[in-house]
């Protein structure tokens, strides 16, 4: 008597079906859809909710998500439809910990379940002989999942950068069976001379999008662009959250002890000048709206991206003290032009035109103060100002090859503007779908540093016997800065390349000219190229690597 | 480590002349220098030399005396052969060596041509200070410091580079007394983080009491834990600077013009034992420390070194 109903057979669930998982099993419709409309008005409860397969995972986890199922059934005037609805609401939240969701740069790994072998089912409940019949239906509903190996372990290489590195990476999935994650890495490499990092994070109560993690990490890396290696040891706790909207946000605080050590015989009096121990004490948040349809090769959409971080405020303390704040924009549009085929642009892909605007400001702050206007600011370290330049960043520039330079070495700003515009075109008798592509682009950049006596005449000594800044030459100084990022023609250079989008990888061979610079920035004259891979996405990483040096 | 001096073969590919010259018209403008950040211009634009060494800001500023007993020697050394300076607060990490001091040479003296950027100055270890400071002298009021010192010297050095060294090493770092004082002068320049405070003190503990067991096999009770302080034999250490301080006082006595091996003027010995006695009496006031070196250092010249010195910081100040 059991007719067993699919789980795809309602129009509610199986539009939240669609976007919880693709691969989850679908029935197919059974009957008229008009006849199901009708079964969704009568009357339902649920007699039983089974989930087999979960063994490692703890009830209190399984409770949080189906206990708004249950609680609605026990209404009296629930309908079939609404059981279909909740259930396909619980079963998406049950989905996301099937997926490695990228929240913010940090993979949070939750996927506790495998994708495949994800099924629910629903039949009607057998109604005992005694009970006088009703109109209403009972269900049984029974959901089926795959745990995954609660432990897993990687190693391998990477390149790129004039870097090679080895890592080793073990996960310990679902520890205490709601779906808390121990992942630890260790990295060593010609630059990262060693990176070691644990990470600890837990779903909030059972929310799939709101997670919690810890870290502790510790790392030694040169920094050639500046001549020196720094040494970090900290930690930091992360909130992390998916907005309904599928935004993603973090807000995190970290500690890190960082040492600036290991100069090289030529490194600038500017790098031994900050040479040393500070500990930055911050909180940072992140905003991440991703609208792109591939972001290996976007051709339709945008990104926007905020990251605020706050140091040495108030209680934070610590050494270093300032607001920092990034802004990043990008879109694609695929363009029709009207004098190709329509024909022929269908065959190979279409153009698309590409831009991209980024912007940061670092503003001291008095250390240990709740207010910016009392007491008296340090100006910024090097290992706290902006880097720019490189082929991941601006193209056509070495590695922090923008902004100010103490001989060899790029000692970062404190306020930038970078803009880049760029055109992909297929290349001709290649498939549509083709992950190659021939691409224009021009990008221009600008980095400046914080000077208070920049525009005065007094060039040498400073007026001011202390380092110290009151909150008044802060303002005067930031502000002059910015007035500089418009003074004259920014930084820039254009080239010509070739992309190749692999999906979990894009590289890029490009041959590009510097066309305006500042004396002691780097441009590079001839072929850069670069890849980025999602092997390492975890650590936020990009790798690439540059072919030839300037012709 | 920044840049490669020879790039592979592949890398050398010759360039066609037209497209080489093409290249040549890039970039097309080029504007003039960016500004350097304003902490770097404020410590690193003097036109004097800088001599980076363990000091505090205020301090420094003044040109008082470094209290780190290497750097406050080469300070000394630098002031009597009439060089003209600035110092610097700095820690290790930043010298070419891997310890203070060094001297940073002002930046415009390397500003040779007009087309390259000025190359910014490259450090001078505390090996070279003195033939830096004899190159600056350009007249030959400079006084005679002869940094290879008499042969017999070498013996009663190694009475202040042992043994009044270890003392030193001893009475800062292992004694608890003087925590308060090590980490004034030490640690809470580095860092305003109790952990990273807690982290270096340790770190520094460990390194002097390694360096007493180190350079004096003999003052080390147990070997099996040479890296504490309770491993360091503290009557042996003081015992043995109290003897050095004594040789040494009879030997500047044997001297008639009040400095040591009957020169006429201070050199590098009296230096480095001014170094020390200056900073025992300083810092480790009403120590049997300070007392032996008031001991050795009140029946010569390194008395009037100090006044020298004061005075010259009361005239500039």
């Amino acid at each position: 008597m059991a007719a067993s109903l699919g789980f795809g057979g309602s129009n509610v669930a199986d539009k939240a079906n669609a976007t919880a998982s693709p691969t989850m099993t679908q029935h197919s419709y059974q009957g008229p859809a008009q006849m199901l409309d009708e079964h969704l008005l009568t009357p339902a409860s649920i007699s039983s909710l089974e989930v087999h397969g979960a063994a490692n995972t703890r009830r209190t986890l399984l409770d949080h998500i189906f206990k708004p199922v249950v609680e609605q059934s026990a209404h009296a005037g629930t309908t079939l439809g609404q059981i279909l609805d909740s259930v396909g609401v619980a079963t998406k939240k049950m989905a996301r910990f099937a997926l490695c969701i990228l929240l913010a740069d940090t993979q949070l790994l939750q996927d506790i379940f495998k994708e495949e072998g994800f099924g629910v089912f629903l039949s009607e409940a057998p109604r005992p002989e005694s009970t006088r019949a009703t109109d209403r239906t009972d269900l049984d509903i029974s959901i089926r999942v795959k745990e995954k190996a609660r432990w897993a372990f990687s190693a391998g290489t990477d390149f790129g950068n004039a870097e090679g590195s080895a890592y080793t990476n073990a996960v310990a999935r679902n520890i205490f069976g709601g779906a808390e994650t121990l992942s630890v890495n260790a990295s060593t490499g010609t630059r990262t001379r060693s990176a070691y990092n644990a990470t600890f994070s837990a779903p909030v109560n059972g929310n799939p999008d709101l997670r919690l993690s810890v870290e502790a990490l510790r790392s030694a890396t040169q920094k050639p662009w500046a001549s020196h290696e720094e040494q970090l040891m900290g930690a930091n706790l992360r909130l992390a959250w998916l907005s309904d909207t599928s935004d993603t946000h973090a807000l995190s605080y970290s500690g890190v002890w960082r040492q600036l050590t290991g100069l090289a015989a030529t490194a600038s009096p500017t790098v031994r000048a900050d040479a040393g121990d500070s500990l930055k004490s911050s909180l940072t948040h992140t905003f991440t709206r991703d609208r792109r349809d591939n972001p290996m090769l976007p051709q339709r959409g945008y990104l926007v991206r905020t990251v605020s971080e706050l140091a040495g405020w108030g209680p934070l303390s610590g050494d270093a003290a300032f607001a920092k704040t990034e802004l990043e924009a990008s879109g694609a549009l695929p363009l029709s032009l009207p004098g190709l085929a329509s024909s022929s642009s269908k065959k190979s892909g279409i153009i698309s035109i590409g831009g991209g605007l980024r912007l940061g400001l670092l503003y001291p702050l008095p250390l240990g103060c709740y207010s910016p206007l009392s007491g008296r600011a340090q100006p910024s370290r090097v290992n706290d100002r902006f880097q720019l330049g490189g082929p991941t960043d601006v193209r056509g520039f070495k590695l922090g090859g923008l902004g100010p330079h103490d001989g060899a070495d790029s000692v970062g700003g404190d306020v930038y503007a970078a803009g880049s515009v760029n055109a992909l075109i297929p290349l001709p008798r290649t498939a549509p779908d083709s992950p190659l592509r021939l691409q224009l682009f021009a990008n221009a950049g600008r980095l400046v540093a914080l000077n208070t006596s920049a525009k005065s005449k007094e060039k040498r000594g400073g007026g001011r016997e202390s380092l110290a800044m009151d909150s008044a030459t802060v303002f005067r100084g930031v502000k002059s800065a910015v007035g500089e990022l418009a003074n004259g023609l920014p930084s820039l250079a254009a080239g010509v390349g070739l992309v190749y989008a692999h999906p979990v990888a894009r590289f890029e061979l490009n041959f590009s000219l510097p066309l305006v610079l500042r004396r002691g920035e780097e441009g590079r004259k001839g072929l850069q190229s670069w890849s980025t891979g999602y092997f390492r996405m975890a650590n936020g990483r990009l790798i690439g690597f540059e072919l030839f040096n300037d012709l | 480590m920044a840049s490669t001096p020879t790039a592979p073969s592949w890398r050398r590919m010759q360039v066609p002349r037209p497209l080489q010259q093409l290249f040549d018209r890039f970039p097309l403008r080029t504007y003039a220098a960016n500004d350097l950040p304003e902490r770097s211009h404020h410590l690193t634009s003097s036109d004097l030399p800088t001599l980076y060494v363990f000091s505090t800001e205020p301090d420094a500023r003044l040109g008082l005396p470094s209290f780190n007993p290497a750097c406050l020697k080469w300070q000394t050394l630098l002031r009597l052969a009439g060089l003209e300076f600035r110092i610097l607060p700095s820690t290790n990490h930043a010298s070419p060596t891997g310890s203070l001091p060094f001297l940073l040479p002002p930046r415009t003296s390397t500003n040779t041509t007009t087309t390259t950027t000025t190359a910014p100055p490259l450090p001078i270890p505390a090996s070279n200070l003195l033939t830096y400071a004899a190159r600056q002298h350009t007249s030959a009021a400079a006084p005679d410091l002869d940094p290879d010192l008499p042969a017999r010297s070498q013996v009663y050095l190694s009475l202040i580079t042992l043994s009044l060294r270890n003392a030193w090493l001893h009475a800062l770092y292992l004694d608890p007394s003087n925590t308060a004082l090590l980490q004034r002068l030490y640690i809470r320049p580095a860092s305003s983080s109790r952990g990273v405070q807690a982290t270096l003190l340790c770190q520094l503990r460990r390194a002097a009491a390694e360096q007493i067991a180190n350079t004096s096999s003999s003052m080390v009770l147990s070997t099996a834990a040479a890296s504490s302080a309770d491993a360091v034999d503290e009557e042996a250490v003081y015992a043995a600077a109290r003897d050095a301080l004594g040789a040494l006082a009879s030997l500047l006595g044997e001297s008639e013009t009040g400095w040591f091996f009957g020169a006429e003027g201070p050199g590098v010995f009296d230096a480095s034992l001014f170094s020390y006695t200056h900073l025992m009496m300083e810092f480790m006031d009403g120590g049997a420390l300070s007392a032996a070196a008031e001991g050795g250092m009140g029946t010569g010249g390194l008395g009037r070194m100090l006044a020298n010195w004061l005075d010259d910081v009361d005239l500039t100040a």
